[in-house]
């Protein structure tokens, strides 16, 4: 009995919370929420790039009073990469939210139609699916710098020496998460594999093998292959690479998709996996926006890192990468409608006319970290291509020169899969009243 | 006193035999009624539908569903998720084969095909019990998601491996899609599961209900009294996965929007087992109580920092509230292990014998 009164006052108390949550937000501050996974079996990837994206923006409001004068409300709410709670975060951010960042293909999709109705961009950097860069079909979803497609083109690009006619007669496998996100570059490559006569061979690695991979690279020492693509994520990373190890797969034949070059996955094995590489949009480095971090955030002890040297993995630097895209935007937004406080609209503008040049880069103290981003209205990516890095034993250092995906070849797949997928939503609104600038 | 029951005659054998022989039930299912229909209604925020109201009703409605098979029929499933998967493709399928088909219609089709199935992997039930038919509910769960990774017709070759709901309506009314306005999607699926629990309180009290409680307490007395036991058991499976397809179904299109296979892997079918477990097994009403439980909660505990302006990091409340609703869980099941529906039973009692107990 009694429990059953405390039970009704939570239930009393949830109501009011529930009434209230909708009234206590701010609009004086830019509020950019982030659908964060620290929980759950894919945690290991998130918290880094969490706790980069968070810091970069914290470091903004400590060193500039946030972006353009106006402080930035940074709102994280935990998913645990479970679509359910994705649903249930998206609506609870969504109210006075400047942007929504869902980290997770499941729950992109499930909020990217209702944000053309809610008129909230979604930005989704380096993942969410490859069309969503044709600005025409997608007009609030962004995926800068580059998408999965791209970076599939620039791995076979490497691969192949610049050439990949040197492919022909070659034999690729792509080891792959069986779940959306891993089955993003198999259109593209198949392409490839058709213009440059390799021979593409998928194995899919179920969400519930992640960490037991034994028979998929069975496969892999049966087939030969010259060259393993990984699309794998969280778990399965430190599972394949682990597995590699053991089956002495050549390492230097195994390369990574931006997702699978995480510090923690590889310091397991240390120098066996010498030689194996990662595609990533951030190089690695001491960067100058790295000291105001530390200086503003960290040594106040605001930063959820636990040392120092957690700044300096590729993740944790990335997530800033990404907190800087978004930063950018906003203040692209501000400097166009001369407003500080900007609406979600207007930041949907300045996500479409990012122009990030090395010039910005030197002065955001980030020169070298990312390659010059430019949006514009039909690219919602920018395709500022990226560099291969490779694990020397103890680190990941740049291996190539900047490597850019081909647009000529790439555009039309785009173009072709948003026709297919505004075709399965109709009716799609496109671009509706947004006028293009 | 408020639940006195004296002075309430029955002088018919209808009016003993009523759904709700005591007034004060009828009272108390009217003003749930009211507030559900009504008063949610005008003041409910669309978090509100979203996140609690529309996933409660229809976590409700599987955990029903998984009830008539494990509560009344006693043949213990692992595999509701996979079900209510069957249920959301075939839904799927049937509204893009069949364009101009009304969705109501879509829906309460779709069901007869996870029906199918659900007998298909009831068939063991004939010769198997306890955990062993669990195994194979089991099997069925993994086969069922296999399958909607690897059958690239069921998601219409769609290049990212999931099903995306379109837009669609119902007499000129949008019911699904994002353009559906949320208190349309909360009636609509307010009136599914009305519709229903309703049947399903008129069907376990009937021959059918009887039929699987004998089975359920000892299959070889009830097969002695002349039950056909093959009949009772797979129109279990036949009922039961019915109403989880349906449930499937009206997941993926009146509240998520869009679905990939692995939504329907086995968390989900323990968090059904969870709320008809701590709701109560063999009880229609446990299955609501237990949702809210379950599914409402969490969303409720996490909203409670920010209320009383605390700040704890999103992540750290997630830690919190797992550890709260898992002792809540034990806490219950010590307090009445017969669940949060026998709990009320045993509240209603006290009541109507209060203020003067024997």
């Amino acid at each position: 009995m009694k429990q059953f009164t405390n039970f009704s006052r939570a239930v009393a108390a949830g109501a009011l919370a529930v009434a209230m949550s909708t009234a206590a937000m701010a609009s004086d501050s830019l509020n950019f929420p982030n659908l964060t996974y620290r929980t759950g079996p894919f945690a290991g990837t998130g918290t880094p790039i969490m706790n980069g994206q968070r810091d970069y923006m914290l470091m903004l409001n400590a060193r500039d009073g946030g972006i353009g004068g106006m402080p930035v409300n940074y709102i994280e709410c935990e998913t645990g990469y479970n679509t359910n709670k994705g649903v249930e975060c998206y609506e609870k951010t969504k109210g006075d939210a400047l942007v929504t960042q869902p980290w997770s293909t499941g729950i992109t999709l499930q909020v990217l139609p209702r944000t053309n109705v809610d008129r909230i961009p979604i930005l989704a950097p380096g993942y969410g699916s490859s069309p969503m860069s044709d600005g025409n079909t997608f007009a609030w979803a962004y995926n800068p710098p580059v998408s999965y497609w791209d970076g599939a083109y620039m791995i076979l690009d490497h691969i192949g020496g610049g050439d990949m006619s040197t492919l022909k007669g070659k034999k690729i496998a792509l080891l792959h998460l069986d779940h959306p996100f891993g089955k993003e570059p198999i259109p593209l490559l198949e392409k490839l594999s058709e213009l440059h006569g390799f021979e593409l061979l998928t194995i899919p690695v179920g969400l519930k093998e992640m960490q037991n991979q034994s028979s998929q690279w069975l496969q892999i020492r049966r087939e030969r292959p010259d060259n393993v693509v990984m699309w794998g994520w969280g778990a399965m990373n430190a599972g394949a690479i682990t597995e590699a190890v053991k089956t002495r797969y050549p390492m230097d034949q195994f390369v990574g998709i931006w997702w699978s070059g995480s510090d923690a996955d590889l310091q397991n094995v240390g120098a066996k996996a010498k030689g194996y590489k990662s595609i990533s949009f951030n190089a690695p480095g001491n960067f100058p926006v790295l000291d105001d971090i530390r200086e503003h955030v960290f040594s106040k002890g605001d930063s959820h890192i636990k040392s120092e040297n957690d700044m300096d993995t590729i993740f944790y630097q990335r997530g800033i990468v990404i907190s800087m895209i978004l930063a950018e935007a906003a203040k692209t937004a501000q400097d166009n409608f001369g407003e500080k406080g900007i609406s979600a609209e207007q930041l949907r503008w300045g996500l479409e006319n990012l122009n990030i040049t090395d010039a910005r880069l030197e002065e955001l103290g980030m020169a070298g970290m990312t390659p010059p981003l430019k949006t514009s209205c039909d690219d919602h990516t920018g395709h500022s291509g990226a560099w291969m890095l490779e694990w020397n034993g103890e680190e990941f250092v740049k291996a190539s020169d900047l490597l850019v995906p081909s647009r000529e070849l790439i555009k039309p797949l785009e173009e072709e899969k948003s026709a297919e997928y505004a075709q399965n939503n109709a009716p799609w609104p496109g671009r509706g009243d947004l006028a293009c600038n | 006193m408020f639940y006195r029951t004296s002075g309430q005659f029955k002088t018919t054998y209808e009016s003993d035999q009523a759904l709700f022989p005591i007034k004060q039930d009828m009272i108390l299912l009217a003003v749930i009624l009211a507030a559900m229909y009504v008063v949610f209604p005008m003041f409910a925020s669309e978090f509100t539908f979203k996140a609690l109201l529309v996933p409660v009703l229809i976590y409700s409605l599987a955990s029903l569903g998984l009830n008539i098979l494990t509560g009344f029929a006693g043949q213990l499933s692992l595999g509701t998720a996979g079900f209510m998967g069957v249920g959301a493709y075939a839904c799927y399928k049937i509204t893009s084969i069949f364009p101009e088909m009304n969705v109501v219609v879509a829906l309460f089709l779709s069901g007869f095909f996870s029906a199918a199935v659900g007998v298909a992997f009831g068939l063991p039930s004939l010769r198997i019990k306890g955990f062993y038919l669990a195994i194979a509910t089991l099997a069925s769960q993994f086969f069922l998601v296999w399958l909607f990774e690897k059958w690239a017709w069921l998601y219409n070759y769609n290049a990212s491996g999931a099903i995306e709901v379109r837009t669609m309506d119902i007499f000129g009314l949008v019911v699904t899609g994002p353009n559906a306005s949320p208190v349309v999607q909360y009636y609509f699926v307010l009136g599914i599961v009305s519709v229903v629990t309703f049947a399903m309180i008129n069907l376990t009290r009937g021959r059918y209900g009887r039929t699987w409680k004998a089975v359920r307490d000892m299959d070889i007395a009830a097969e002695l009294v002349g039950i056909n036991l093959m009949r009772a058991k797979l129109s279990a499976f036949a009922v039961s996965s019915y109403i989880v397809g349906i449930a499937g179904a009206l997941m993926v299109f009146f509240w998520k929007g869009a679905a990939e296979p692995n939504l329907f892997d086995i968390p989900m079918s323990f968090q059904i087992v969870f709320i008809a477990i701590i709701g109560g097994l063999g009880s229609v009403m446990g299955n609501f109580l237990g949702a809210i439980l379950i599914v409402a909660l969490p969303v409720v505990l996490n909203l409670l920092p920010g209320m009383l302006g605390l700040n704890i990091g999103s992540a750290t409340m997630e830690h919190v509230n797992v550890m709260v609703v898992g002792s809540l869980i034990i806490l219950f099941l010590i307090v009445e292990p017969h669940g949060l529906a026998r709990f009320w039973a045993l509240i209603r009692e006290k009541l109507i014998i209060w203020p003067f107990p024997h």
